[in-house]
């Protein structure tokens, strides 16, 4: 099976530098050595060979220079090529989601839930606790952490939603105490 | 002479469609029919009509489960047709909304019912007026339950952080798969080649399902399209249940990932439950955890995963 390197850590193309890192740890655990989800489905020395080409993948894929490298060689777009949309019925599209000024954490919760999200999809993309998120969403400030911390968490959030990540985070700050 | 309105426009679709859920894990001990009862507990409290079935014929034991003496009435009665629908082995289960019909403890042969009996419990039970049929398969690969995981609309996995349940696990997938595969195959050619695969000590070289593909590709693009469809519409669906640590959690995400890379399916995680003295404990009052200790870390995670199932939700990729 010839896959491109971005199939052997499970990304897709477009994949960021942090992706690229997780999707490496969690592949080289899963061809681990005894590794419970592939021990009894691959032989040790296919497991090895696994380990062996996520290595060569990550190598390539976590190096600017080499990715863009490969990236021209295979044909892929940079990973900054803007997206583009396809072309459909005029006014349907809703591509730019209008941020208010302000916004409040059930705002926040009814626009997740609007696009089917789960807090614990969210939870376990981005790695933030559930317990923040809730807080986040139940606006109890006085549970939230350092604005630094807060600031970075939502606009994980807001990634994970498809919204402006600065954007979700200055509506939603602005109304601290 | 006119129509009336009623008779011309389609009758409304009911807004609930009943579905048929089965819990399936290959290995015994692992919790299956604690995980069917308090899912299906947790369906009926969110409104849901659900009906159990212990279909573990040769060790019934959902009733247990769910605090209740041994039923009157059992599958078995349906089964040797001592009575005439499947309605008449409903039991009450301690919960409004929730029934069971109990495994067939007393039938020494159950274990092995014909294929005709066990189309017409499946029949049967699809006829059900109810939402959710929540089927507990019991251990191993038999044909028998490896036909209800296939026959249900959601299929669900049940495996432990243990090297002997997922490897148990991943028998029980092959085996579904290679049977759906096999009930699809055009020609008889196609069914060697899975019968080849399906064998261990065969030397055809095809030790996985993608092995598989390629080989009838090569011979019947129209066959590999045909099996093709099939392995994307097999989405089973896995719990990881007695997780003890953090990286037991992440054990659904890697059966995901291998099955993707490595089998070629669409496998999906729906949730963990996490090792809990409440729920031995509550074992031994007779009582499910559900009721006994609501508060739990358990009981919330069965909530969870139970609307994570309802609404086809699943764990992220776990990275």
């Amino acid at each position: 099976m010839a896959e491109d390197l971005y199939a052997v850590l499970g990304l897709e193309p477009r994949a960021s530098r942090e992706q690229i890192e997780r999707a490496y740890r969690f592949s080289i655990g899963l061809y681990g050595e005894g590794a419970l989800g592939t021990y009894s489905l691959l032989e040790p020395s296919e497991a090895e060979a696994q380990r062996l080409r996520v290595r060569e993948a990550y190598e390539v894929l976590i190096d600017p220079e080499k990715r863009r490298r490969y990236d021209e060689g295979e044909g892929f777009l940079p990973p900054d090529a803007p997206v583009l949309p396809f072309p459909g019925p005029p006014s349907s599209g809703k591509e730019r989601v209008e941020l208010p000024e302000r916004l409040t954490g059930p705002d926040l919760r009814r626009m997740r839930e609007a696009r089917g999200m789960s807090l614990r999809q969210i939870a376990t993309v981005t790695k933030i606790g559930m317990r923040y998120l809730e807080y986040i969403e139940g606006d109890r400030f006085d549970f939230l952490p350092p604005a630094v911390y807060l600031r970075g968490f939502l606009q994980e959030y807001a990634k994970q939603l498809g919204l402006d990540p600065r954007g979700v985070a200055g509506a939603y700050m602005s109304r601290l105490p | 002479m006119a129509l009336s309105l009623s008779e011309i426009l389609p009758i409304a679709a009911p807004k609930v469609r009943r579905q048929i859920w089965s819990v399936g894990g290959g290995k015994g001990g692992i919790g299956k029919s604690l995980l069917t009862a308090s899912v299906g507990w947790q369906l009926a409290r969110m409104g849901r009509r659900v009906v159990l079935v212990d279909a573990d014929l040769g060790g019934a034991n959902l009733h247990t489960c769910l605090g209740l003496p041994t039923p009157q009435r059992t599958l078995a009665d349906f089964i040797q047709r001592r009575v005439p629908g499947i309605e008449d082995v409903l039991s009450e289960a301690g919960a409004p909304g929730l029934r069971l019909i109990s495994g067939a403890s007393d039938l020494l042969s159950a274990a092995n019912i014909k294929h005709a009996q066990k189309l017409r419990v499946m029949n049967h039970v699809r006829t059900l007026d109810v939402d959710v049929v929540l089927i507990d398969l019991g251990a191993g690969t038999s044909f028998n339950i490896l036909d209800f995981f296939l026959l249900s609309d959601v299929s669900i996995l049940a495996v432990v952080p243990e090297p002997t349940s997922i490897e148990n696990g991943y028998r029980f997938i092959k085996s579904a798969l290679y049977r759906r595969l096999r009930a699809a195959a055009p020609h008889e050619r196609v069914r060697q080649l899975i019968d080849a695969a399906l064998d261990p000590r065969s030397d055809a070289g095809l030790k996985t399902p993608l092995d598989l593909l390629a080989r009838v590709e090569a011979e019947d693009r129209e066959a590999a399209e045909t099996l093709r469809r099939e392995m994307r519409a097999f989405q089973p669906r896995f719990i990881v249940n007695e997780v003890r640590e953090a990286a037991d959690e992440a054990i659904g995400h890697q059966l995901v990932a291998a099955c993707a890379r490595h089998l070629g399916l669409r496998a999906t995680y729906a949730g963990f439950v996490h090792h809990d003295d409440a729920v031995w404990r509550a074992v031994r009052r007779r009582r499910l955890f559900m009721v006994d200790a609501p508060t739990s870390r358990v009981a919330e995670e069965v909530r969870q995963l139970t609307r994570g199932l309802l609404k086809g939700e699943s764990l992220g990729p776990g990275y």
